[in-house]
């Protein structure tokens, strides 16, 4: 900030002279303690003064942040300013060779150099003459061999891909990789068996276990390792086939084994040994998912507070629907549709330009036949639309949505007259039983009162039941008194019903 | 600093092949030096040296070398090439060669810096010794190491195991490598390159129904041309007293240079081998000689890059030593590698060289390879320098890390323990 006369004079301690006549400067004003906000240019403050809005402050815009390369030091705009060539050792070497590099001026002189840490000699053992022919002797290798393959391993680091690719012993016989290998890791094992060995046996068994090798399963595996890689297009496709084939088989047997397990259920009922109780509840879960989710497509998402609508201020980009525009597009057929202001904002619900037999609607694929079973019954063709316009296709929607219910609700129905038919021969056979068999008890008293309920209802109670599969929840206490049959399918955890399955089973 | 591993030392690297020599800076991505290693030369006899800018000489001849070098016709020039079949056969011009790329061109005093040098696989002890003596005793290194072209074009592709397939302007070499060391029993070269070049000459020279033979004159002969028309025969005059003063070294060396120019921009290949009919829907090629002939090449300059991956049954019976086909390499180290390897050498397959830059060359060999090993995995670096000097760039890598500075082969090491040391250090 610029000293103005006004400081000058007020450090000075020079008296304020009144307005100077004749002056074509304005006056200063004197200066207001109010510091430049951050993210805004001087030239732009000066201009709107300190009545900036904060907004601007707030866009200021971030660059990326320069990297901290220099150690925290005043001058980061050059790297090498506190820098200088200077000669090291490495601790690495054997020899006094000099390199020179760059290094930070406030490094110290005599450090030790930062790769040499990195020179790992390799861990490879030696032995004496002594304990050589204490335990190391072999018919196969000569001391002077076994010598020379140490020193390979030790030089290649026991690669032994390399160690192999190197190994060329003056007059030896010629050797596998998996020889070298098994001679190598033998000496290794006895010299930690032998030796005295300054930890517990367990760390001991560690080390000898490091160093196992055999030869038969490596040279097995070799053996699957080559099979693997020479087998023919042809005998790739017939693995590939057959592999397919497995899994069809696998899947069949488990589909087969379902439909047994149903099969005894319906049949055998209780007496099958299976848990038949599952079976219906995960029907009705089942039914009540669908419900759940057809609901949730629609309305869910609506009033869903996780997904923000929009709010009433965001502007809208809207056609003024002017007499003009509305002559306009009344001579041009065209039909505008508001963009749903409901649904949020999302690429997924944006709808792009399209071609309206694109939208042509399509049957769930599950009810798919069924629906065009039916349509052909009626002679109807939904799968081509001659001429789909606007209302034709709403028709369509709306045919499509009708034999859709129709076709549902005659599943239901058909659904729930076989469960009727099925609990009521079993009801039948629990009578005989019953009558037969134990005339007191609590068994009998649940069946005579369901019987009882039953025929109280009659006609009526089928209807009953009917809903009651669809509507589960919500009919539980009308349905509390009702038959038998409703109870079971429904497998709605009534109190009655509960004690009754848990006694049953 | 110690994050990546990196420590210069400002050591130099010297990449010597049969068409150029790369010499840079360790550490930079791309050789500061690249000269030609064909070079001109007079034998003056007696003392008298000539002394020609961008020449250096030596006792009874004078070299003529770099960029005008060879190129430029000079009366009674010869040419030669120290470099046979990737190994270097002539070792009196090699000095010169690498004293012109360190002083005169990269401008810098060779005793102070320590230089890593490339060597083919096939290299004999002997001449790494050589090269070690030449360092060590000409130019005062104070550091030095010779380093594998299969290992440092591995490193430079960023792979410690790799399977190198090189195509340089002679060689063709197929090179197993793990973990930074070459299996030299897995090692297979050929000289298929020369065999492409002889291929191309062959059909230029011929006539065929369609054209008459080519004449291979170089532009440094002809005085002047005219623009004729397609096919037609060329009018052009020729510098007679050029002719005459012309040696037939360099004659042969300019024209392999036409055929080259040649096979670089009109020659391809067909990515899923050969096919006549593929051949004749390709789009025919225009190419204008220096003599002014201009012609269109179709089905014929697809043949040259079928050379590479497949020789006639005819051809193979008619000649004995016919250099192996690139497939046949890559079979040859893969049957001689573990089995275990194969896997792991067929996933990383490197392709280097500037042969490799032939168009089509890749995806031909992409297509080869899938055939026998479906898993398999090609890198070919897209940039043309990395993928022509990729010797020279996996050595700047090299010598330009920390850890690398305790291989050197110091001065000292060499005073103390002569050449062996060489064969002990440089594994």
């Amino acid at each position: 900030m610029a000293a103005s006369a006004a400081d000058v004079r007020s450090i000075l301690s020079i008296p304020e002279p009144s307005a100077v006549p004749g002056s074509s400067q304005p006056r200063k004003q004197p200066s207001v303690p109010t510091r430049k906000p951050e993210g805004i240019s001087r030239e732009l403050y000066s201009l709107i003064g300190p009545s900036a809005p904060s907004l601007v402050a707030l866009t200021k815009p971030r660059l990326k942040q320069k990297p901290n390369l220099g150690g925290g030091s005043k001058v980061k705009w050059h790297l090498w300013i506190d820098r200088e060539c200077r000669a090291f050792k490495n601790s690495a070497r054997q020899d006094a060779l000099e390199l020179r590099h760059w290094v930070k001026a406030s490094a110290p002189e005599d450090a030790e150099y930062p790769f040499a840490k990195y020179n790992i000699p390799p861990n490879v053992f030696t032995y004496s003459q002594d304990e050589y022919t204490r335990f190391l002797e072999d018919k196969e290798w000569s001391k002077e061999e076994t010598d020379y393959l140490f020193k390979v391993a030790r030089d290649y680091d026991v690669r032994w891909f390399v160690v192999y690719d190197r190994y060329d012993y003056p007059g030896g016989v010629p050797r596998t990789v998996d020889d070298l290998k098994e001679r190598y890791y033998s000496v290794c094992r006895k010299l930690v068996r032998n030796r005295p060995w300054a930890g517990d046996e367990a760390s001991k068994a560690q080390m000898i276990t490091s160093y196992l090798f055999d030869k038969e399963r490596e040279l097995t595996r070799k053996k699957y390792i080559v099979s693997l890689e020479n087998r023919t297009p042809e005998q790739i496709a017939e693995e590939e086939a057959l592999f397919i084939e497995v899994k069809r088989l696998e899947q069949n047997e488990r589909r087969f084994r379902k439909e047994r397990d149903e099969l005894l259920r319906t049949i055998a009922g209780i007496e099958s040994g299976l848990p038949d109780i599952v079976e219906d509840e995960g029907l009705m879960n089942l039914v009540i998912d669908t419900k759940k989710k057809k609901r949730g497509s629609t309305a869910m998402d609506m009033d869903s507070p996780s997904t923000p609508a929009i709010p009433a201020s965001f502007p809208i980009v809207k056609r003024p629907q002017t007499a003009k525009n509305a002559a306009f597009d009344a001579a041009n057929c065209i039909i505008r549709t508001d963009p749903p202001t409901t649904i949020p904002v999302t690429k997924a619900a944006h709808q792009p330009a399209h071609l309206r037999s694109y939208k042509l609607p399509v049957p769930k694929a599950a009810v798919a036949p069924k629906i065009t079973a039916a349509l052909a019954e009626l002679g109807i063709s939904h799968s081509r639309l001659v001429m789909p316009t606007r209302d034709n296709i709403m028709q369509l929607e709306s045919l499509l949505e009708a034999t859709t219910a129709l076709v549902e609700t005659k599943r239901v129905v058909d659904k729930v007259d076989y469960d009727i038919r099925v609990l009521k021969s079993r009801l039948g056979m629990r009578e005989s039983q019953g009558a037969e068999g134990r005339p007191g008890g609590t068994e009998a008293m649940d069946v005579d009162e369901g019987h009882d309920g039953a025929e109280v209802v009659g006609e009526d109670g089928r209807a009953q039941s009917v809903l009651s599969t669809r509507s589960a929840r919500s009919r539980k206490h009308t349905r509390r008194s009702m038959s038998i049959s409703s109870v079971d399918t429904s497998g709605t955890a009534t109190t009655r019903a509960g004690t009754k399955r848990q006694k049953r089973s | 600093m110690v994050n990546y591993g990196g420590d210069e030392v400002s050591a130099l690297v010297v990449d010597i092949g049969s068409s150029s020599l790369r010499a840079g800076y360790a550490g930079d991505d791309t050789p500061k030096a690249i000269i030609p290693t064909t070079y001109g030369y007079h034998d003056t006899g007696g003392d008298e040296e000539m002394e020609v800018e961008g020449s250096a000489t030596q006792k009874r001849r004078s070299l003529y070398i770099g960029q005008n070098g060879p190129s430029m016709w000079r009366q009674g020039m010869e040419v030669a090439n120290p470099i046979v079949d990737g190994l270097i056969n002539d070792f009196s011009v090699i000095p010169p060669l690498i004293e012109h790329a360190l002083m005169d061109v990269m401008r810098c005093t060779p005793s102070e810096h320590p230089i890593l040098v490339t060597e083919p696989t096939w290299n004999t002890p002997a001449n790494r010794e050589r090269m070690a003596e030449i360092m060590f005793e000409q130019f005062q290194v104070p550091a030095f190491y010779i380093a594998n072209t299969g290992v440092l074009n591995a490193f430079a592709a960023g792979r410690g195991t790799a399977l190198v397939i090189d195509v340089g302007k002679t060689m063709a070499s197929v090179t197993p490598v793990v973990d930074g060391f070459v299996l030299r029993k897995g090692l297979s070269y050929s000289t298929l390159p020369q065999l492409v070049h002889a291929h191309a000459r062959h059909i230029l020279v011929t006539p065929t129904s369609m054209r008459r033979g080519v004449e291979l004159l170089p532009h440094q002969l002809i005085a002047n041309k005219v623009l004729v028309d397609l096919n037609a025969p060329p009018r052009f005059s020729i510098k007679e007293d050029r002719v005459l003063a012309t040696t037939n070294s360099w004659r042969t060396w300019a024209e392999n240079r036409e055929v080259d120019e040649w096979i670089q921009s009109v020659a391809g290949i067909l990515e899923q081998g050969w096919n006549d009919q593929l051949a004749a829907s390709r789009p025919p090629k225009p190419y204008e000689f220096p003599t002014g002939y201009n012609t269109y090449f179709g089905g014929e300059r697809l043949s040259v890059g079928e050379q590479y991956f497949y020789h006639p049954p005819p051809l193979v019976a008619s000649n004995p030593n016919l250099p192996k086909h690139i497939p046949s390499l890559i079979t040859d180290t893969l049957r001689s590698c573990d089995a275990e390897l194969r896997q792991v050498l067929s996933s990383n397959v490197v392709v280097t060289g500037g042969g490799t830059l032939f168009t089509g060359f890749v995806d031909r060999l992409v297509s080869e390879l899938t055939r026998s090993f479906p898993h398999t995995k090609i890198h070919a670096p897209g940039n043309p320098i990395e993928r022509r000097y990729g010797g020279w760039l996996g050595g700047s890598i090299l010598a330009s890390l920390g850890t690398f500075h305790q291989l050197w082969i110091s001065k000292e090491e060499w005073q103390e323990h002569g050449k062996a040391i060489v064969g002990q250090r440089c594994k």
